[in-house]
């Protein structure tokens, strides 16, 4: 039966950046699909390590292992053992999901160097920490799934955005190129462009979300759930020969001119 | 509802263009697979005829319609037929197309007839079939919409004017649905097969088995299945105007050979 290749039973999963509303959906999708799955925080915020750990309490609730761990994505040494933590408890790792979100808006002639570094630091570079911390298990293994979670704002523009845009296009891009770095290997690398959707810290501000659902041509935003069902089709087996692609779920954002 | 059961498709009736061979009759069981009763539309009755076969061998209800999608009356037809047996579409895979006459020819030797043809089959079809069966849709409350367009619609082709000037048009044509119907809960979306031989050994061969492909190797007919599923369920509820494309890795690159790997160490480096 068709729906059962979408099963993710017997495979492990690592979302980083699980205190997002997206990333949550993410870890929770793939854990309904059958899957362990290990959440982390973005930063060290107290914030979201109360929010990771309501995440991996729902991951319980649903009878899968995994753990909460509070990390800063920018530093190599905490992604470093998270992965090896994640391979030690869960015994493997299958499925690493970058969700990193960082979120940063101000002028360009604003913006410090100090906080377009940290922007940077956490929102790209820290998702190629993490996807080169995971080659390792997952080249040995021979299969793996890095599923990198980027936003509208990496395909397109937006006042205010420039270190935000200029990192999440670097995420979509690393993509390309890790899926054809990696395409023999039996290790896909794919995005997931996650469109406006509810709990984003852009959409804070009750006039600009009412703005957005304005304009968008479903007039709504997304729930982070129906962000989240791509990812018990990309983390399968059903999807091996799916890579190098940005899987758009914008509810046609993208569409407008 | 938990992830895996948003993907029972129950109840729902699917119209599935060029549903006789290939990909639409390996989507087409997908979608039987997972509960939904199947139009069969292409226009060799009996290739249609095996695969309702396959469908009520999986329990599900079938409809034989052969159909000239360049037709818009054999079109109109087809949906008729469609309503006054089931009484409602809830998804139309737009399947059918393919090379016509006139694919490989340098542009200056394509004639009229062959550029119509091409259009005809891989654009217009499309859109004749969108336009019988959107009305439903709307009197419903809301369909899904699933396109078939290539890298050959996002990128060029040697000798090849129809099927991607067509391809890329469906593009465009999809993203136009999504702006149009998006708020009343009808979602347009396109799958991008890479390179599929089907059975057919000689395709295989014609293509390398795959040589220039990054990962190696062709698509498997049983690949699009999951794929297809995925844009027709109730998963897919805020994908719209989209492309998921299945192709091994090749549109990641395109701007050099595969398998170009240069190395460079950092300035400095010895």
């Amino acid at each position: 039966m068709v729906q059962q290749q979408f099963s993710l039973s017997g495979k492990t999963a690592l979302v980083i950046g699980a205190a997002g509303p997206v990333g949550r959906a993410l870890a929770v999708a793939m854990a309904e699909a059958g899957a362990d799955v290990a959440v982390s925080t973005t930063t060290r915020s107290q914030q979201e390590e109360v929010a990771a750990n309501s995440c991996a309490n729902e991951v319980w609730a649903l009878k899968r292992k995994g753990f909460a761990a509070a990390i800063d994505a920018a530093s190599e040494s905490d992604v470093d053992k998270l992965i090896q933590r994640a391979v030690a408890e869960m015994g493997r790792l299958d499925v690493l999901v970058n969700a990193h979100d960082l979120p940063f808006a101000k002028p360009l002639t604003e913006i410090t160097p100090e906080e377009w570094r940290r922007v940077v630091d956490v929102n790209l570079t820290g998702v190629y920490l993490a996807c080169r911390a995971a080659a390792e298990p997952m080249l040995s293994q021979g299969s793996g799934r890095m599923i990198n979670v980027v936003s509208l704002l990496a395909e397109r523009g937006m006042v205010n955005g420039a270190a935000y845009c200029a990192a999440q296009a670097g995420v979509m891009n690393l993509t390309r190129a890790l899926a054809l770095e990696w395409a023999k290997t039996g290790v896909t690398v794919n995005a997931i462009g996650a469109g406006w959707t509810e709990g984003m810290a852009l959409l804070a501000d009750e006039e600009a979300r009412r703005k957005l659902e304005r304009y968008l041509p479903g007039k709504r935003l997304a729930k982070p759930d129906e962000i989240a069902g791509i990812a018990a089709y990309l983390a399968s087996d059903a999807a091996e020969y799916l890579t190098g692609q940005v899987v758009w779920i914008e509810g046609g954002a993208l569409s407008h001119v | 509802m938990a992830v895996l059961d948003k993907l029972r498709l129950d109840g729902k009736i699917a119209v599935v263009t060029g549903a006789g061979r290939g990909l639409g009759r390996a989507m087409a069981l997908a979608l039987a697979d997972a509960g939904c009763d199947i139009v069969a539309a292409a226009r060799t009755r009996p290739q249609i005829e095996e695969t309702a076969e396959l469908v009520r061998a999986k329990g599900r209800r079938s409809l034989v319609v052969p159909t000239d999608i360049t037709d818009p009356a054999s079109v109109q037809a087809m949906v008729d037929a469609t309503i006054a047996e089931f009484g409602r579409i809830d998804i139309l895979l737009n399947n059918a197309g393919g090379a016509t006459a006139g694919m490989g020819k340098p542009l200056e030797e394509v004639t009229d007839e062959e550029w119509r043809l091409g259009i005809d089959t891989n654009l217009s079809g499309t859109f004749y079939c969108c336009r019988a069966v959107i009305p439903h849709m709307l009197q419903q409350g809301g369909g899904k919409i699933i396109n078939l367009t290539s890298g050959f619609g996002l990128r060029g082709g040697r000798d090849n004017f129809m099927y991607t000037t067509a391809k890329a048009g469906l593009i465009n044509f999809t993203r136009s649905l999504a702006m149009t119907y998006a708020d009343r809960n009808i979602q347009a979306n396109l799958i991008a097969p890479g390179l599929f031989p089907h059975d057919n050994p000689a395709m295989a061969e014609w293509w390398r088995g795959g040589k220039f492909v990054p990962m190696g190797r062709l698509g498997r007919d049983d690949e699009l299945g999951p794929l297809c599923l995925f844009l027709a369920s109730d998963l897919s509820s805020y994908m719209n105007g989209d492309i998921l494309a299945l192709e091994g890795g090749g549109l990641s690159g395109g701007h050099a050979p595969t398998g170009f790997a240069p190395v460079l160490p950092l300035e400095g480096e010895a």
